[in-house]
């Protein structure tokens, strides 16, 4: 009994440790839902009030990607005067179910952050035709489901490039949370552009694993500077960035290239030299004024350099200006896409 | 792949496998502590979550490190003792309470982080606690660095194997301890109050798991992060089981599961081609095989997981 109780206790130790990166902690909002129900039916006596909606794996105060996508809903949301509400640390297995009681409760628009919910909106969008979706970094375009795109492509480019101009041991690091597609695309960019810039770079990169595990951030950091003398990194997860960003600043001489918010005009920290913002907000704008205007739909609004969507964000004073006016040239390049052919 | 061989990678791995091993280490004596009284704690990871909270909170308010440990060790034992009024006062399931706990608990220090810091774009910062080095020894060459130049918990736990050892194995209040997680109704007709026992347990099983969590805000990181645990307590419990519920075996266990951590994040830096699961499933697999080889002959404590009804025949 007592062994098969231990071995019992050891697979499941095992399987949820594996599962542990995923496993975040549901956060129910039930109350907080009723609440604004309360709130629309006294509302929705003078005009229809339009309601958007945001599901995240992660957290809204990770102080990264979640973060900067619910800012986004809300500063968009003011902008065009819809309501809004969030749930947030749900586990994969849950997308579908949340997607759903946001339709039942009669939200116009949901709007979820990343590819990996497109299997769910994929299944919910058919069973609720009048409920508008939009995923950003998708790919779906449906008659009810719009995709918002920034082009990880250029988002690379911009971080590369900078990163090649900066180097002085000539070793750049990458850090991925999980190998998505828009992340494989960041790294390709960026180790491209950091070696148009400066042929001699080296890239090194590794992949957390998870989105939230900043100590292990600041122990791939730690590797990367005492085995490959990296001194310039950027990174694609999170909280794991800014256990990264700790490494660095430990260190003399060594930075790191913020996103998706402008980190350096928002808390300057010396080991910050620049971001690559992107402006998930006004695509967020479109979306919500095509709900309003009925011409939702079968569409992918792309996010780049020439529509303003990306752009780069503000230079701490280790940039030297000469590297500035370097770097915005190649900015130049990369927007007219003749950058890297 | 001279690197290998080279002094500064060496003593970067075994600095990394240290800095890794310490929250395992910890959380896992704390399990030992626990089981030893017949209580299988598996909600390590939700105190840890909530002592990562207590601590990053305090250490952020006050300024002070120290502080911080202190609230993260309350911390933990506040969230430890819902599982111990349940799991002793109420006889209840001790898996089912300790998963209760492993999703209440970091849902709610999700919130109170919320409450305090909202929904910022970059994280708030504490201060970190600094690393004291132990004077004379530190100066050794190669392994003064290695092993005398760390943070007080570092110390602290690496110096609680010996002490829980000695504790067990040397001490009578130990071994009367020990009997409670193996017969506890001998225990209680040989005089021992095995409720109280139980309950010290939790108290101690609560401050060291919250100690572990807060080490990762406070002395490891100066920032709290949802999901910052990462199920280091889950690979805690793991350790506990690998190394048979000795002091010796955790500590070897732990410092197996950092090394393997550490390894594996410099083989992805240095070897970009390698697909990073294949990689990041070492220290995992190492486990599976090692538990494999060495075969589960001595198990734990006898009466761990049941629940102890005093006057019950």
């Amino acid at each position: 009994m007592n062994k098969k109780l231990l071995s019992l206790l050891l697979v499941f130790a095992l399987a949820t440790t594996l599962l542990a990166g995923c496993a975040a902690p549901a956060t129910t909002t039930a109350a907080e839902a009723t609440d604004v129900a309360n709130g629309e039916t006294t509302i929705a006596a003078d005009a229809k009030a339009y309601k958007v909606a945001m599901i995240l794996d992660t957290t809204i105060a990770d102080g990264g990607w979640g973060a900067a996508s619910y800012n986004a809903m809300v500063a968009a949301a003011e902008a065009t005067g819809f309501e809004t509400q969030y749930t947030d640390g749900i586990a994969s297995a849950d997308f579908a179910t949340n997607l759903r009681s946001y339709c039942d409760l009669g939200f116009d628009l949901i709007i979820t952050p990343g590819n990996q919910y497109s299997d769910a909106v994929n299944e919910v969008s058919v069973d609720y035709p009048d409920v508008h979706f939009a995923i950003l970094n998708g790919k779906i375009e449906t008659a009810n489901v719009v995709s918002m795109l920034p082009n990880a492509e250029q988002i690379g480019y911009m971080a590369g490039a900078l990163a090649g101009l900066m180097t002085k041991s000539n070793n750049i690091g990458f850090i991925g949370g999980m190998e998505l597609d828009t992340t494989k695309m960041k790294l390709q960019s960026y180790e491209a552009a950091a070696k148009a810039v400066n042929p001699a770079v080296v890239v090194a990169s590794a992949y957390a694993g998870s989105f939230s595990d900043s100590a292990k951030g600041k122990e791939i950091a730690n590797s990367m500077i005492s085995v490959n003398d990296v001194d310039v990194m950027f990174g694609d997860a999170s909280a794991v960035d800014s256990g990264a960003r700790e490494a660095l600043a430990e260190h003399e001489g060594r930075y790191d290239i913020g996103q998706p918010a402008d980190l350096v005009k928002i808390k300057p920290m010396p080991v910050l030299i620049s971001s690559v913002v992107t402006d998930n907000a006004s695509m967020m704008k479109i979306v919500m004024e095509d709900v309003k205007s009925g011409t939702y739909g079968n569409k992918t609004i792309f996010g780049d350099l020439a529509n303003g969507t990306l752009s780069v964000g503000t230079f701490s004073d280790k940039v030297p200006a000469d590297v500035q006016a370097k770097y915005l040239e190649i900015i130049e390049q990369i927007k007219a896409g003749t950058f890297i052919q | 792949m001279d690197i290998f061989l080279s002094l500064p990678f060496l003593q970067e791995l075994l600095l990394s496998t240290l800095r890794m091993a310490t929250p395992i280490l910890i959380v896992a004596l704390a399990e030992l502590y626990s089981e030893r009284a017949g209580l299988v704690n598996i909600g390590l990871d939700g105190i840890m979550a909530f002592g990562a909270l207590a601590g990053f909170l305090v250490s952020y308010q006050t300024g002070n490190p120290y502080l911080g440990i202190l609230a993260g060790a309350l911390g933990g034992i506040l969230v430890n003792l819902v599982y111990a009024f349940g799991t002793i006062q109420l006889g209840a399931q001790q898996i089912v309470f300790g998963m209760a706990i492993n999703i209440f608990a970091p849902a709610i220090a999700s919130f109170i982080y919320k409450m305090a810091f909202g929904s910022s774009s970059s994280l708030a910062q504490a201060t970190l606690m600094a690393a004291i080095p132990i004077p004379g020894l530190s100066r050794i060459p190669f392994i003064g660095d290695v092993f005398f130049n760390h943070t007080p918990i570092v110390y602290l736990t690496f110096l609680l194997v010996p002490i829980t050892y000695v504790f067990f194995a040397k001490t009578i209040p130990g071994l009367n301890y020990k009997s409670v997680g193996e017969y506890p109704k001998a225990a209680e007709s040989s005089g021992i109050h095995v409720v109280m026992v139980k309950y010290k347990a939790s108290i101690i099983c609560g401050a060291l798991a919250g100690i572990g969590g807060a080490y990762l805000t406070t002395s490891y990181i100066s920032t709290y992060s949802d999901g910052v645990v990462s199920g280091r307590g889950f690979i805690a419990l793991t350790a506990v089981i690998f190394g048979r519920w000795m002091p010796g075996g955790i500590l070897l266990a732990a410092l197996f599961f950092g090394f393997t951590d550490a390894l594996q994040l410099r083989f992805q830096v240095m070897n970009s081609k390698t697909p990073y699961q294949l990689l990041a499933m070492i220290p995992y697999i190492s486990t599976l095989f090692a538990l494999i080889f060495f075969g589960i002959k001595k198990a734990g404590p006898a009466s761990s997981g049941k629940p102890y009804f005093r006057e019950e025949r």
